[in-house]
């Protein structure tokens, strides 16, 4: 009785007796005071158990949970991907392969995706057979033994069905972890009603992208050449891409980081230069404010990607016809350098029962000439398979959004002019991230450029180290 | 006397009840049956096990990990409690903290006296319309934290918000919700908006067991409303005051979605360590540092702990004097 | 009874209408701040991807065109948005009807039963609030993919049942709410715990279980996180996850499409079941949080 009266406060007891109520409000504080000095015990308790728990948090084992089918009946895969419409695509296969069933599941766009995925592969089951990853990711996920390699059931026979640069990145040598799906072979787009006004001259080079961005910032305040999104490394890479730069030589656990190479400083000068005399914005893209500023005539181009023309139509349907396309800016005279931005791949998780009957749907979704038509005509998905990019119908295909504009003639030949060789690390989430945090560190002015740069190239490096890589430098 | 006196009493925190009578040798007549001593646990018994299995199982294994770093190459190594030493003195967990500490100072107490403010006038019959206005506060608690961050940050817009636009329609500066400084009010400003009825609810439910006979009382005495409020009923609900508090605290240094949400449209301000738990997050699922991540989920939860613990403790002196 | 003391008492004080005309007011122009984003969810339900983003954003642009809206989210997809929203309607009703059950059976133990590790229970389940949901995702997926339940509606159903705030207040709600005597007057006639708590105390508990019942409920109905990560089934999500996956489609570089109108109308018709049940409900959970109003 006097242990458990310690716990109540005199004062409260009598507050009691004066109300005369057997309760009143809610008596909280009486019942955690006493609680919370238990909770600290179970804390405690709950340590002590974790201390013979250890060794369970390394390996889950290897995933062979999924029952294994028996051979009679049609092979069940399960693919993930977000391509809109992939259906028509996946009946298409299983009407060629009739000892093949397809559950296509839309298990989330990007890094959602990725999350489950990533999940599914630390508990060793739950990844499905066939999975859409974007190019970027494909060394991230090769790194945890997600991906299989897929030469060993003939991948290598469509090599060259594919544009170059597209192949190299989904391939090591002879090994191939995923089949490329689509691209974003980059290129500018442009008012051209704003361009006349203003008396702008199309840029050819980044140089004259600057001057022009000056003379219109002069002529109209309220009006920007382009937006810097601060929180899109993707787009930001895809820039450094086309300058050459090289970020990252990875062989096996060797990682060379060169994210502060000349070319890198080169890029971020000049956008911070342009961010700094407030002639380019700096809203986050695909945010409410940036569709506004588009379709509101607040910016004067976009520097984009392939698939941005038909995305643009839908969230600016009333610019109809203003717009038009034109090649990337080059950083030398008469030079025909692009890069890419965005795109995916299909490839097969170590998880899958039937890697074989998988990397066949990878396979032949992305080389079947009717399905990539199709990936291309109702999911406006860029190819990468050369016979349809270099097919009469889609390079001559007229846009009326874009004034009737061919606008995938451009785009055709930005993707002829990818630079090749461009790696990604094997930690490409954390590169992204950091990648944001600086740029925008710089664009609040916290650090400069170059020091945001710097300090960029030291952040990762000490990360590729306290994950276990070798530094090479 | 004693016993009656524990038979009203309600059984909290080891306050004897029923067994004490028991204990007293009072038979407790033939509805043995079930084995008295059992019937708690068989009543405890479908939320204890879905608890252990859902709750503690995957807290014991957080706090497994917890204590291990694994890396991309070179798997996992036994650390001991090296994270955990890592955490604290981890400037951008300490400063997430600090930036919840700050925003729990200012905004939890706004939106209490809000709530209480709201609770009062609803419940003294100051107003009309008083059902409606009561489910009409408290409709945001309905609409998910995802949405209505969504909507705030629409309505923030620098450029194209409504209320840029109507600020430069009047030709005065629009305020800058998004701008650093700007942040942490527009946060709170959500969170006051979601959760200012909730609270509420929980203030007026418990003015309404405020016994009438003793507003009648004080109303006799030529008590002004206000004073009735202040002397009366603010002080009978005390119990409700503190548990809103806690839990407030308790959300505050969890706070995940808004500013998730917020930092989507404000990436420059809002970066991937702005509260704790974002931070948390981010450190497993973009950094892979699931271990490390853990130990700052333990470290988060032994501060709100703490942090609960000493505003109970701080109340409890308070009113024992 | 135990409503009657809950609905509006007449006001003790009769306040001159000058004063009341004052407060109304005041509480009308916090109804403006409450309603404003409501509002514009609705302004928003009727236009167009392209008005969305080309006129001013509370008031309605040119034209109307919330019937084409709604009928797109139920178009959309060969119709998955009726099955998002069936789903939703799945787990919140099964999980807050468990939950509240669960949380009533142990907060009812604990008011009224002494027993062996009483206090050490009840200190882990109110000390579970305090660790961060962030902590739980990969264990929790772990173990629910030992067991097999990965994608399917159990794995969101299941971890929703245990709801530690419930469970206190149901213990708080019994304690003021079931007389010792009462429990003790039905033991002497006889009858076992069993029956002493669905005959007699179920009753009296009934305004706080449908107060947890809302609780889990709206918690269930709302929540992203568990259905994200352990479902992958688009036919399995709920509608909040399906709407995410809707939003997050416009920035998928790629296959971009932009579907905002879908999204908005889609968020705009998964709040009204919560309102229409929170109306319906309305005199059960305002007792229910009226702890100890019972005398």
């Amino acid at each position: 009785m006097g242990r458990t009266l310690e716990c109540v406060p005199a004062g409260w007891e009598k507050r009691k007796g004066v109300s005369g109520m057997r309760a009143f409000g809610l008596t909280a504080y009486r019942t955690q005071w006493g609680v919370l000095k238990t909770v600290a015990v179970a804390l405690v308790i709950t340590l002590v158990t974790a201390g013979c728990f250890g060794a369970g948090g390394g390996d889950e084992g290897d995933g062979a949970t999924g029952g294994a089918e028996t051979s009679e009946g049609p092979v069940e895969l399960t693919f993930w991907s977000w391509v809109p419409d992939l259906q028509k695509e996946v009946d298409l296969f299983e009407e060629a392969h009739p000892n093949i069933a397809v559950k296509l599941v839309n298990a989330g766009t990007g890094a959602d995706e990725y999350t489950k995925l990533r999940t599914a592969l630390k508990a060793g089951s739950g990844a499905p057979d066939v999975v859409q990853v974007e190019f970027q990711f494909i060394p991230t996920f090769r790194q945890i033994d997600g991906l299989v390699d897929l030469s060993q059931y003939g991948a290598n026979e469509v090599k060259d069905d594919y544009a170059d640069w597209a192949w190299d990145q989904v391939s090591e040598g002879d090994s191939v972890y995923a089949i490329p799906q689509d691209s974003g072979p980059m290129g500018l787009l442009y008012r051209k009603d704003i361009f006349e006004k203003y008396n702008l001259e199309v840029p050819t080079t980044w140089d004259e992208f600057a001057a022009e961005a000056e003379k219109l910032h002069k002529a109209n305040p309220d009006i920007f050449m382009t937006d810097f999104p601060p929180s899109d490394p993707g787009w930001f890479t895809g820039l450094l891409w086309q300058n050459g730069v090289r970020p990252f030589e990875v062989d096996g656990t060797n990682v060379s980081v060169s994210l502060d190479d000349p070319a890198v400083l080169q890029v971020t000068e000049f956008w911070g230069d342009l961010i700094d005399a407030g002639l380019v914005d700096t809203t986050p893209d695909f945010t409410n404010e940036w569709y506004s500023g588009l379709s509101e005539g607040k910016y004067a181009s976009w520097v984009s990607a392939a698939w941005g023309p038909v995305f643009l139509q839908g969230i600016a349907g009333k610019t109809s016809g203003k717009w038009r396309v034109a090649p990337l800016p080059q950083w030398e005279e008469g030079e025909e350098v692009t890069a890419n931005w965005g795109g995916s791949t299909d490839a097969v998780t170590t998880q899958s029962d039937n890697p074989e009957e998988a990397a066949e749907l990878a396979i032949w979704l992305n080389h079947d000439p009717e399905s990539v038509a199709m990936l291309n005509e109702t999911s406006f998905l860029f190819p990468v398979l050369e016979s349809h990019l270099e097919s009469d119908d889609f390079k001559t295909k007229q846009y009326p959004f874009y004034g009737g504009q061919e606008v995938n003639e451009v785009f055709i030949e930005s993707s002829n002019n990818v630079d090749t060789g461009f790696e990604w690390s094997p930690f490409q989430d954390y590169v992204y991230s950091q990648m944001s945090t600086h740029l925008s560190a710089a664009i609040k002015g916290e650090m400069s450029y170059t020091e945001a740069i710097e300090d960029l190239q030291s952040t990762v490096a000490k990360y590729a180290e306290d994950q276990g890589f070798t530094l090479q430098q | 006397m004693t016993v009656q006196r524990e038979q009203t009493l309600p059984a909290v925190s080891g306050k004897p009840s029923s067994d004490s009578r028991t204990k007293d040798g009072k038979p407790r007549g033939p509805h043995r049956q079930l084995g008295p001593k059992l019937v708690p646990y068989l009543f405890l018994l479908p939320f204890l096990l879905l608890f252990i299995f859902f709750l503690i199982l995957p807290l014991v294994y957080a706090l497994g990990i917890s204590m291990f770093e694994d890396r991309l190459v070179g798997g996992s190594v036994f650390i001991g409690a090296e994270n955990y030493l890592r955490a604290f003195r981890d400037q951008a967990f300490l400063d997430g903290v600090g930036r919840m500490l700050l925003f729990g100072v200012v905004q939890v107490p706004i939106m209490l006296a809000l709530a209480l403010t709201f609770a009062l006038i609803l419940e003294s019959g100051l107003v009309r319309f008083r059902k409606f206005f009561r489910l009409a506060i408290f409709l945001p608690y309905a609409i998910p934290s995802v949405v209505a961050a969504l909507t705030w940050g629409y309505l923030y817009g620098p450029t194209f918000g409504p209320f840029t636009q109507a600020a430069e329609f009047l030709n005065i500066t629009p305020p800058r919700f998004l701008s650093e400084a700007g942040m942490l009010p527009s946060l709170g400003n959500i969170v006051t908006w979601e959760f200012t009825g909730y609270n509420m609810i929980i203030l007026y439910a418990a003015l309404q067991a405020v016994p009438p006979e003793l507003r009648e009382a004080s109303s006799v005495d030529g008590a002004t409303g206000w004073q009735i409020a202040r002397y009366i009923k603010i002080p009978l609900i005390a119990p409700a005051l503190v548990l809103t508090t806690v839990f407030s605290i308790i959300g505050t240094l969890q706070l995940f979605n808004e500013p998730s949400i917020m930092g989507a449209i404000a990436p420059t301000v809002i970066q991937n360590d702005y509260t704790p738990n974002l931070y948390a997050y981010n450190l497993a699922f973009q950094n892979q540092q699931y271990n490390f991540s853990a130990a700052i989920s333990f470290a988060l939860g032994f501060i709100v702990f703490v942090g609960s613990f000493t505003f109970m403790t701080a109340m409890n002196r308070r009113n024992a004097t | 009874m135990v409503q009657a003391s809950v609905t509006d008492r007449p006001p003790v004080l009769r306040h001159r209408n000058s004063s009341r005309n004052i407060a109304t007011l005041v509480m009308l122009l916090f109804l403006v701040y409450f309603f404003l984003p409501l509002f514009w969810l609705v302004v928003s339900s009727t236009k167009t991807n392209s008005q969305l983003f080309s006129s001013f954003g509370l008031w309605v642009a040119s034209t109307i065109n919330i019937v084409e809206n709604v009928r797109d989210v139920f178009a959309y997809d060969d119709g998955v948005y009726l099955t998002w929203l069936l789903n939703t309607a799945q787990y919140a009703v099964i999980s807050a009807v468990g939950a509240a059950f669960l949380a009533t059976l142990s907060g009812y133990a604990f008011a009224k039963f002494r027993f062996r590790g009483r206090n050490t229970a009840f200190a882990a389940i109110l000390g579970s609030i305090m660790v961060p949901q962030t902590a739980l995702v990969i264990p929790t997926y772990l173990l629910l993919s030992k067991i097999g339940l990965i994608n399917t509606p159990l794995a969101v159903i299941l971890p929703s049942l245990v709801n530690p705030l419930g469970v206190y207040l149901m213990r708080v709600y019994s304690e003021q709410s079931v007389p010792d005597e009462l429990i003790d007057a039905a033991r002497v006639d006889g009858a076992g715990e069993l029956r002493i708590f669905w005959s007699v105390a179920f009753r009296i508990l009934t305004p706080g279980f449908v107060t947890v019942l809302l609780l889990s409920f709206v918690a269930t109905w709302n929540n992203y996180f568990l259905p994200l990560t352990v479902l992958s089934e688009p036919t399995l999500y709920p509608v909040t996850v399906g709407l995410a996956a809707w939003n997050d489609l416009a920035s998928a570089s790629g296959a971009a499409q932009a579907l905002y109108t879908l999204v908005i109308t889609g968020a705009l018709i998964a709040i009204l079941p919560l309102i229409a049940a929170f109306l319906f409900l309305q005199r059960y959970w305002q007792g229910g949080l009226t702890f100890g109003s019972v005398k």
